[in-house]
């Protein structure tokens, strides 16, 4: 497997005021190509921070980001947007659906920004929703708005799924069925998955942990034999 | 998909996006319609007098031959000339209406306008080219024959054709303001028709190049003693009282639709970027999934870029179509046109695209502010601001106040710029209603001022140019009345020069001058006082020295001001008959006045008025005045509504999730519905008492640009005040009623759950 991702000496300061907050300090790692990887860390330790940096959506302070080979903290605002939109599947501890489309539209909404033919029908079925295709978002309970995120963001075949917190809203049961469902991407369609949570016990599932702690680097784990999601005692 | 996210988000927006909607559409079809109409009046006027090719000036002499003719012509700067004979004559009926003759050479210059008939022949002897009005109104057809009679002669002649004169756009006796086409008229002629071989041209059209005033000199420089009279067109009592009255509504429509459109489009541009600011973690979002800010942007200009180019366009079109057709009704009762056309401006095409541009600007800008910040930070929802103790919370009493004014006294610091916008929007209402009712009082202290605080008499009777002194002074003895007389001047100072009137009083208590306040102020024989307005426009004052002359003859006579008057309708002298002989004027009376209502006819009157007819056709002459009134308070008053009801609404959305909040601690919905309520009041009493000032300044600059002749001091009557106060009142609060309902309904889990 190759190395598609690589954090080199990755800094990132916030300025409000005199205020001077140190979120990433010289972080550096490496994520190879279909990887599983969890970032744990205590709540305010810089894993969302990180995260948005990966998928560009802020920029860093000094260091490089590579992805693909190509430096994406050298990238122009709308180079950004098209590596988002190519390369990067969001999906956020709150869905961040758009309230006023259906689940299929969510996911169809991808036609309009990437040049792949999608199948709304198809990608939501393979998250068990097409049931719900013509609902709203208000309408689905919080798992299945969470499955229409993902298959929002796994509907444009992005390089990596970024996943923040994403079953921190939900319960245990049902985030089970969401982490299984991450994992399953990661194993059958060879897509890396980045997850940030605090919950340490997916750390089993993973094929590469990271932690983190006040916005270094703590430990970097790899997992000769991750566990199934649906195996981990929680 | 964007799209069918937009015809959601509208579709559950549908009041915001709708009064979108209605302020663009309301604030430019007010502004072209009100437009619309005095454009109109301009275009159709204008091209009346030049399809119709109305004289520049009229020179008029008592016998106007070749020579004359010859040497007005190598003045230079004549370019084309006509004579006519223009002699009052008397129909043969029953009222003897007075028919004004024109005897012409060859109708090139203020043709007579031919509406059915055959064209003015001027080799036809036989007949008569007469006023479409009087022949309306005497119900007569081509091919009757009418008699005319005048000093000895009697022309008995076929109606050939009926139709209009540029001359005579406005005609009415001097007895009466107000035109009665059954008692007046006009005819054409060809110079063939006059009974004798030699027609007596009295007057010359002339055509030229140049100025008025240059031409003027030059006149008077070659020609002085040739002539007794030059008038130029703005002179011209037609073309001048259709002026006043285009510059009256002129005055309407630019400055209270002007305002009105400001008001629109800035509530309209704070509610846009509101809503597209309600929209800023879908921005996120749909950055986050990679799409361009290009598309994003686009997508969010088209909010309200449609509706406001729709609102535009179907105000460009709907205003002006039917706003003007409510004024000339009324209008053409009074002036003759022929035809009453509304016209666009493009002034209305550049305002409706400004319109359109700011609404484009405003969602670029907001959308733009949201780009600005860190991705990452927009999928989230914006942070609170920090709220520090300020001053006020610091105070002693702030922990004495009760939660709800604690509460909104948070709410508003926290949330300045909606505070802000809700408190100017409604200065705006009520500076617009203030200005509409304070034209309505205007008016009527205009004729409380003029009828009955200046004029004491029933009835004035118009003396007869003809009448000698002594049967003037016969008239006077037998009805106990008064001798006044008017007369149209012209006053210079400096650099100012100025048309107005001068009334000699001979000590009557009939007509007494007052000041501004409505206070009698008495002006002794040997004093000269000029008014109010006059005084401003000459920029003179008591002490100064003017020069003025009577109209129609040109001895100028310098005088010292003694004394200032103020008068509602006419601004001029007013001096006493010995100071006018003093000065070497002659003493002439135009008119009696008295206590008694006088019916008898006397040889040396022309015309008896009461007080009545002349409050009635002072009516009929403000009709179209009257109207526009109500029509501003009408808008002014849905605007309000509109205005308030967006304000209210997008308050609420802003603090649904408080209201939410609050409601899940406890309280019950009449509480939170007062403590709503209790912000509205707030703000809208701010917002009401500092509109007053504003409206009031907007009025004063209304009554300023009224004409040259009207005086009225902006003031609003207690009641209007009351009567906006309560229209602005009861709109706020019958808004937040609205939202109470929106209270009962709210649903706690649903406004709570997810940070969206």
């Amino acid at each position: 497997m190759s190395t598609i991702i690589e954090f080199k000496n990755v800094d990132k300061v916030y300025k409000s005021g005199d205020h001077i907050l140190k979120a990433m300090d010289s972080v550096n790692f490496t994520i190879d190509e279909g990887e599983f990887v969890v970032i744990l860390g205590p709540s305010g330790a810089g894993k969302s921070t990180l995260l948005n940096l990966l998928g560009g959506l802020d920029t860093v302070t000094s260091g490089e980001i590579i992805v693909n080979g190509n430096h994406v903290e050298e990238f122009s605002d709308n180079q950004l947007t098209s590596y988002r939109a190519k390369n990067v599947g969001f999906i956020f501890q709150f869905y961040n659906l758009i309230p006023n489309l259906t689940a299929l539209e969510n996911v169809e909404l991808m036609k309009d920004i990437v040049d792949v033919d999608i199948d709304g029908l198809a990608v939501l079925d393979s998250v068990g929703l097409s049931d719900h295709a013509s609902q709203f978002p208000a309408q689905l309970s919080g798992g299945e708005q969470q499955r229409v995120s993902i298959a929002r963001a796994v509907a444009k075949r992005p390089t990596m799924l970024l996943c923040d917190e994403p079953t921190g809203a939900l319960d245990s049961k049902t985030g089970v069925l969401i982490l299984n469902l991450l994992q399953d991407m990661s194993n059958n369609m060879n897509t890396t998955v980045v997850i940030v949570t605090h919950n340490a016990i997916l750390a089993e599932a993973a094929d590469k942990v990271i932690r983190i702690k006040n916005g270094q680097i703590e430990s970097i784990v790899l997992n000769e034999n991750p566990k199934k999601v649906a195996d981990l005692e929680w | 998909m964007l799209k069918k996210k937009m015809l959601r988000d509208i579709r559950k927006h549908k009041t915001q996006f709708l009064s979108i909607f209605l302020m663009a559409f309301l604030g430019v079809f007010v502004f072209a319609g009100v437009g619309g109409e005095s454009v109109g009046l301009e275009v159709n006027s204008d091209r009346y007098y030049e399809d119709t090719n109305l004289a520049d000036g009229w020179i008029y002499s008592n016998y106007i031959n070749d020579l004359f003719l010859y040497q007005v012509d190598i003045l230079g700067a004549t370019t084309q000339m006509e004579r006519q004979l223009v002699v009052d004559s008397v129909a043969d009926f029953s009222n003897d209406p007075e028919i004004t003759l024109h005897f012409v050479e060859n109708n090139t210059i203020s043709k007579f306008y031919l509406v059915e008939g055959e064209p003015l022949d001027i080799n036809d002897k036989e007949g008569v080219w007469l006023d479409k009005s009087f022949a309306d109104a005497k119900g007569l057809k081509v091919g009757d024959r009418i008699t005319f009679k005048f000093e000895n002669y009697t022309l008995e002649k076929q109606i050939r054709g009926i139709g209009y004169s540029p001359e005579y756009v406005y005609h009415a006796s001097k007895s009466s303001v107000v035109p009665d086409f059954s008692k007046l008229g006009f005819a054409y002629m060809s110079y063939k028709a006059f009974p004798e071989d030699t027609v007596p041209y009295n007057v010359l059209n002339v055509k030229f190049d140049g100025t008025p005033e240059n031409y003027n000199d030059l006149l008077s420089y070659h020609m002085d003693g040739y002539y007794n009279s030059f008038v130029e067109r703005s002179e011209h009592t037609s073309v001048s009282q259709f002026s006043e009255e285009m510059d009256q509504h002129q005055m309407m429509a630019g400055i209270f639709p002007v305002v009105f459109i400001l008001i629109a489009m800035l509530i309209l541009l704070t509610t846009m970027t509101r809503i597209i600011a309600h929209q800023r973690t879908q921005i996120g979002i749909l950055k986050a999934c990679g799409f361009t800010d290009r598309s994003i942007m686009l997508h969010y200009i088209s909010y309200g870029f449609w509706l406001v180019l729709i609102g535009s366009i179907l105000g460009l079109i709907i205003g002006p179509m039917t706003l003007p057709k409510l004024f000339y009704p009324t209008m053409s009762s009074t002036y003759i046109l022929p035809s009453w056309e509304p016209a666009w401006s493009l002034d209305f095409v550049y305002v409706a695209i400004a319109m359109v541009l700011m609404s484009v600007l405003v969602s670029y800008y907001a959308v733009k502010s949201i780009f600005n910040e860190n991705p990452a930070d927009t999928i989230r929802p914006k942070v609170p601001k920090v709220s520090s103790s300020g001053f006020v919370e610091k105070l002693g009493f702030f922990r004495h106040l009760s939660f709800n004014a604690r509460w909104n006294y948070r709410d508003a610091k926290r949330n300045k710029f909606r505070a802000l916008m809700t408190i100017i929007g409604v200065i705006g209402c009520t500076a617009l209603l203030v200005s509409a009712f304070g034209m309505y009082d205007g008016m009527n202290d205009l004729k409380e001022w003029e009828f009955n605080q200046i004029n004491h008499y029933d009835s004035k009777l118009v003396i007869d140019d003809e009448a000698s002194t002594s049967e003037i002074d016969d008239v006077a003895d037998e009805v106990n009345g008064d001798k006044i007389m008017e007369s149209a001047i012209e006053i210079e100072s400096g650099t100012a020069k100025k048309s107005g009137s001068l009334l000699v009083l001979n000590h009557t208590d009939l007509v007494t001058p007052t000041d501004y306040d409505w206070n009698r102020i008495d002006i002794k024989d040997d004093e000269v006082s000029v008014s109010r307005k006059m005084a401003d426009m000459l920029g003179v004052d008591v002490g100064d020295t003017v020069k003025w002359h009577i109209m129609g003859s040109d001895k100028w006579i310098k005088t010292k001001i003694d004394k200032i008057h103020a008068d509602p309708t006419s601004q001029g002298f007013i001096m006493s008959a010995d100071r006018l002989e003093y000065l070497d004027l002659n003493y002439t009376p135009t008119s009696i006045v008295t206590t008694e209502h006088v019916d008898k006819n006397y040889t040396a009157i022309k015309t008896a008025n009461s007080m009545k007819d002349m409050t009635s056709s002072w009516d009929e002459l403000t009709e179209a005045m009257w109207l526009l009134i109500y029509i501003l308070i009408f808008f002014a008053s849905l605007l309000a509504v509109v205005v308030l009801y967006n304000l209210g609404l997008l308050s609420f959305t802003e603090i649904e999730r408080e209201i939410a909040t609050l409601k899940v601690l406890g309280f019950k919905t009449g509480a939170l519905r007062k403590l709503l309520l209790t912000q509205n009041l707030w703000f809208t009493t701010i917002g009401f008492i500092l509109g007053i000032p504003v409206g009031y300044y907007i009025l004063k600059i209304m009554w300023e640009s009224s004409g040259d002749s009207f005086y009225v001091l902006p003031s609003i009557s207690l009641t209007n005040l009351a009567i906006t106060a309560v229209i602005t009142f009861s709109l706020s609060i019958l808004v937040n009623l609205m939202f109470s309902r929106k209270i009962k309904k709210l649903d706690m889990v649903e406004s709570l759950k997810g940070v969206e």
